[in-house]
C-alpha cells in the first residue's frame, strides 16, 4: 500500500511544500534532490549508496523499491535489507523499505516507472472489459471514472479519497475481479498457443513448398537429360523428339500438381493432429443424439385404479361372447378402463386452486377456461370423457 | 342462444314481410332466418327486447371481438375458412373455420361440428390440431378458431395427384419414420383418452410451421362405445376404411384407426393410393387382393358380421385371392426394411384383434432401428404447396369424403344437392 494512504490531509496539491519527513508524496517526487539523483544516474553508473561503479564491477545491477524509487546496487540491497526492513539509506529519505519489494527498473525515468506501477495497480482492480457493458457509452463512463482515479493517484490529487474508492471497489467486487483476471489469463494463454501453432504451420508449409520446388527442379533437369539422351540414342526427327520430351515434361508437371497440394493441406494440421483454421467462430457444443422417445415426454397413467382383464358381470357377457362383437374388434377391456377412468376422473382436481387461479386471470371467458382445463389434462392421469 | 323458428315476429322481420308479397317462397326462408338470428344479430343493444345479454352471450361477444377475420382462404359447401388474427397479440395468425348453417341439419348445426368442437376442446397434444376458441357469429354460424398450419398436409408431400402435377418432394425412410411417430403419438393420445378419430388419412394430417404433423378433422370422431351401443360402420373415408367396417361391424374398437394409419404408412412408401376404387365393393375387392380374403381361419367370427355375404362364406367356388405374396411386400415396401414391413403387415391385419395398439406401435423396434427418425425441423416440406390455402381446403372438406380425383366423382360431385335445398 502506498504511503499516501496513511497520510492525512493530502487533499490539495502541494507542489512546493517540502516537509521534514519527506513531505507529501507528490511533492517529494518533485524535489530537486531526486531530480538530481535522476540526472546523475543517467550519466554515470555509480551506486549512490556504496559509490562503487560499473567500471569496477561490470555485473553491477541497480534495483529500485516502489516506496521511494531510490536506486541502489544489488549488493547494497543485500547488505542493508537482508536482516529485515530498514530505512532507505539515501539522505533525506526515511521510508522503511523491504527487500522483497526491490526490483529491476524497467524505465529509465523513475516518474514513468511510478506511473506505470500505479496504472498497473489500478488496472488490476478495474479489470472489466467492453463486453461487460450494454452500451459503448456505459463503458466509456466507466473508463472515465477509472482514469480519474488513476490520474489523481499519479498526480497526488485527492489521494486519500481516490485510494478509498479503489479499495472500496476492490472489496466489493473481489469475486468479479478474480473472474475477470482468470478470463484474461485464459485468453492470453490460448492466444499465445494459437500464435505458436500458426507459426508452426507456416513453417511446415514453407518447408513443404521448398521440398516441392526442389523436387520439381530435379524433375525438370531429369527431363532435359532424357531429351538429350534420346537425341543421342534415337534416330529420327530431332524436333519431334524435343517436342515429345517437352509434352512429357508438362504432363509430369501436371500430375505433380495434386501432390503439391498435399503437403500444404497437411501443413494446416498441427503436431497433435488437431486441425486449425484462423477466423473460425466459436462453436456451441452439439447436443448428443437422444434416443427415440415414444410419447415425446408425455405420460398418461391411471393412478387410481387397476383394471383387471375380466370382471364377473353377467349383464355384459354378450360383449365377450357375441361373435359380432369379437369379430368387429370390440374390446371389453377398453370399456373397463374407460369406466374406471370416468369413475375416478375428478380425484386430482382441486377446485379451491382453480378458483384462486381464476381470480388471478382478469377477464375469464368460458372458452378460455375450457381450454385451460383441457391443457391441465395433458399431465393428468385420467381424462374427462 | 336458443334457436327457435317460431319466435314472436321481430320489428326487423316486419320489414321483410313487405317483400313477402312479391316473392313469397323466398321470404319464408328469410323470415325464419332473421327471426332465428335476431338475438345474436343485435347483441350490443341491451333492452331492446327488454333484457340484458346473458353471460353466455357476453362471453361469446368477447371471444368474437378477440379474433378478427381476414381474407377468405377457401369456400366449401360445408364450411368457409378465413385467415384471422388474435387482436390481443396481432402476430398470432389463426384460421377461422366458419361452418355454414344448413337447413339440411335438424338444428342448423351438423353433428360433425359438434363432434369436432367436443373432442378438439378436450384433446390438447402437440400432434393434434389446436382449437383455440369457438364463437357464434350472426346467422348462428359456428366459428372455430384453429391454429394456422401454413405448410399444407401430408398428402401433398407424398401424392402428386392423378395427373402428377403437384410439387415433387423427395423424402427418405427416416422422414417416413418421423411422420409415423408423430401420427402414432396423436392416435395414441386419442385412444388413451377413449376417442377414436375414424377419419385418419393424408389430407387430415396437417403440417405446422415447424414441420410437425397435426392430426385434424375430428368430424367423425367419437368416444369408445359402451357394450350394447351400436356404432355406425359407414365411417372413415373409403380408401382408408378397415375391412370390418366394410363388413358392417357395429361394435368395433380403436383398431379401425390403426388400419387407416397402416394405409397412410403404405401410401407414404408407394406415393400413391394403396387401395383405391370408385365404389365400396371395388375397394373391398382390392383389399382382399392385397391383404388376403377374410375367412373363419384368419378371422374367427367374420361370417357372423352383417355384411358377411359380401365374402360369400358358403360359396366355395367364389374367388378367394390370397393377398400379396411376401416377395411382393418386400419389393414394394423395401424402403421400410424387414422390421418396417413386419409392422406394416401387422397394422393392416384383416382381423382387428390382431392389429397392434398405438402404444404397441410406438414401442415397436422399427422406430429404434437405423435410420433414426428425422428431426422435426429437418423434415422435407412441399415447396410452394398451397400454404394456408391448402389448409383451408382440408378444413372445409366434409369429413369422410373420398378423394376427389377419381373419374366418377368428376361428374357426380359437381352436382351439389345439399346447396340446392336452400
Amino acid at each position: 500500500m502506498s504511503r499516501a494512504v496513511q497520510r492525512p490531509g493530502g487533499a490539495a496539491p502541494k507542489r512546493t511544500e517540502i516537509t521534514d519527513d519527506g513531505g507529501e508524496f507528490h511533492s517529494y517526487f518533485d524535489s530537486p534532490e531526486l531530480r538530481n539523483v535522476h540526472k546523475t544516474d543517467k550519466t554515470s553508473d555509480i551506486c549512490p549508496v556504496c559509490k562503487s561503479s560499473r567500471y569496477l564491477n561490470p555485473q553491477m545491477k541497480f534495483l529500485v523499491n516502489p516506496e521511494c524509487y531510490h536506486k541502489m546496487c544489488e549488493s547494497c540491497v543485500d547488505r542493508i535489507f537482508s536482516s529485515g526492513p530498514a530505512p532507505c539509506p539515501i539522505a533525506g529519505c526515511r521510508r522503511t523499505l523491504r527487500k522483497a519489494k526491490f526490483r529491476a527498473q524497467t524505465f529509465e525515468d523513475v516518474f514513468v516507472e511510478r506511473e506505470v506501477d500505479i496504472r498497473r495497480r489500478v488496472a488490476k482492480v478495474f479489470n472489466r472489459c467492453e463486453e461487460d457493458f450494454e452500451t459503448l457509452l456505459d463503458y466509456n463512463d466507466y473508463l472515465n471514472d477509472v482514469e480519474d482515479i488513476t490520474y489523481n493517484l499519479i498526480n497526488g490529487i485527492d489521494v486519500e479519497a481516490s485510494e478509498k474508492k479503489l479499495q472500496g471497489y476492490a472489496e466489493a467486487n473481489r469475486q468479479l475481479i478474480d473472474d475477470n483476471e482468470n478470463r484474461a489469463r485464459k485468453a492470453a494463454t490460448t492466444y499465445a498457443a494459437r500464435q505458436a501453432q500458426v507459426k508452426e504451420q507456416s513453417r511446415l508449409r514453407r518447408e513443404a513448398n521448398m521440398r516441392e520446388e526442389e523436387r520439381e527442379r530435379q524433375e525438370r533437369l531429369e527431363g532435359q537429360r532424357n531429351i538429350i539422351n534420346q537425341l543421342a540414342s534415337r534416330d529420327g526427327d530431332a524436333e519431334q523428339i524435343v517436342r515429345e520430351g517437352q509434352i512429357g515434361l508438362k504432363r509430369r508437371h501436371k500430375t505433380a500438381i495434386p501432390d503439391r497440394r498435399k503437403p500444404s493441406a497437411s501443413a494446416t494440421k498441427a503436431e497433435d493432429g488437431k486441425l486449425l483454421y484462423r477466423g473460425l467462430k466459436k462453436k456451441t457444443e452439439v447436443e448428443p443424439e437422444r434416443p427415440f422417445s415414444p410419447y415425446a415426454g408425455l405420460r398418461i397413467a391411471n393412478e387410481y385404479s387397476v383394471v383387471q382383464d375380466h370382471y364377473d358381470a353377467p349383464w355384459l357377457s354378450f360383449a365377450w361372447q357375441d361373435e359380432r362383437y369379437l369379430a368387429g374388434g370390440f374390446k371389453i377391456g377398453d370399456f373397463y378402463s374407460r369406466v374406471f377412468s370416468e369413475a375416478f376422473a375428478g380425484l386430482s382436481v382441486f377446485v379451491d386452486e382453480e378458483v384462486a387461479g381464476r381470480n388471478l386471470t382478469g377477464s375469464f371467458s368460458a372458452t378460455e377456461g375450457a381450454v385451460a382445463a383441457a391443457d391441465q389434462d395433458v399431465n393428468m392421469s385420467d381424462d374427462i370423457f | 342462444m336458443g334457436v327457435s323458428t317460431n319466435s314472436p315476429v321481430h320489428p326487423k322481420s316486419a320489414s321483410t314481410e313487405i317483400q313477402a308479397a312479391k316473392a313469397k317462397a323466398l321470404t319464408v326462408i328469410r323470415a325464419t332466418e332473421t327471426s332465428a338470428s335476431s338475438p345474436i344479430s343485435k347483441p350490443s343493444s341491451p333492452g331492446e327486447d327488454g333484457g340484458e345479454r346473458d353471460l353466455a352471450e357476453e362471453l361469446n361477444a368477447q371471444t368474437r371481438a378477440r379474433y378478427k377475420k381476414g381474407k377468405l382462404l377457401g369456400e366449401g359447401t360445408y364450411a368457409n375458412v378465413f385467415l384471422g388474427h388474435d387482436t390481443t397479440s396481432p402476430n398470432t395468425l389463426v384460421a377461422i373455420k366458419k361452418t355454414k348453417k344448413l337447413d339440411s341439419f335438424k338444428d342448423g348445426m351438423s353433428i360433425d361440428t359438434i363432434r369436432e368442437i367436443r373432442f378438439l376442446q378436450e384433446l390438447k397434444h402437440p400432434n393434434i390440431i389446436n382449437l383455440m376458441a369457438v364463437f357464434s357469429s350472426k346467422d348462428q354460424n359456428v366459428n372455430m378458431v384453429i391454429e394456422l398450419l401454413p405448410r399444407g398436409d401430408l398428402k401433398t408431400i407424398y401424392y402428386r395427384g392423378a395427373d402428377a402435377k403437384g410439387p415433387e418432394v423427395s423424402y427418405t425412410g427416416a422422414d417416413i419414420k418421423a411422420w409415423m411417430a408423430m401420427l402414432m403419438r396423436a392416435v395414441w393420445f386419442c385412444h388413451e383418452h377413449f376417442v377414436m378419430h375414424r377419419d385418419i388419412k393424408g389430407d387430415n394430417l396437417l403440417i405446422a410451421a415447424d414441420g410437425s404433423l397435426k392430426l385434424a378433422d375430428f368430424g367423425l370422431a367419437r368416444s369408445f362405445a359402451d357394450p350394447g351401443t351400436r356404432m355406425t360402420p359407414e365411417m372413415v373415408t373409403s380408401f382408408y376404411r378397415p375391412p370390418e367396417l366394410f363388413l358392417g361391424a357395429t361394435h368395433y374398437s380403436a383398431a379401425v384407426d390403426i388400419w387407416s394409419c397402416g394405409i397412410v404408412l403404405g401410401e407414404l412408401v408407394k406415393r400413391d393410393y394403396w387401395v383405391p376404387g370408385h365404389t365400396d365393393l371395388e375397394i373391398f375387392t382390392r383389399i382382399t387382393e392385397v391383404f388376403g380374403s377374410p375367412s373363419e381361419a384368419n378371422w374367427p367370427g367374420v361370417t357372423k358380421l352383417p355384411n358377411a355375404p359380401l365374402i360369400n362364406p358358403s360359396d366355395d367356388s367364389a374367388p378367394r385371392p390370397p393377398g400379396m405374396p411376401t416377395e411382393q411386400w418386400n419389393r414394394e415396401f423395401g424402403q421400410l426394411g424387414p422390421i418396417g414391413i413386419d409392422l406394416l403387415r401387422s397394422m393392416t391385419s384383416l382381423d382387428p384383434r390382431k392389429r397392434p395398439t398405438a402404444k404397441q406401435i410406438l414401442a415397436h423396434d422399427w422406430f429404434r432401428t437405423a435410420p433414426a427418425p428425422t428431426k422435426t425441423e429437418l423434415l422435407p416440406q412441399a415447396g410452394g404447396g398451397g400454404g394456408p390455402v391448402k389448409m383451408a381446403e382440408d378444413l372445409k372438406r366434409k369429413p369422410g369424403e373420398a378423394p376427389s380425383d377419381g373419374r366418377a366423382d368428376k361428374v357426380a360431385r359437381k352436382i351439389d344437392f345439399g346447396s340446392m335445398k336452400k
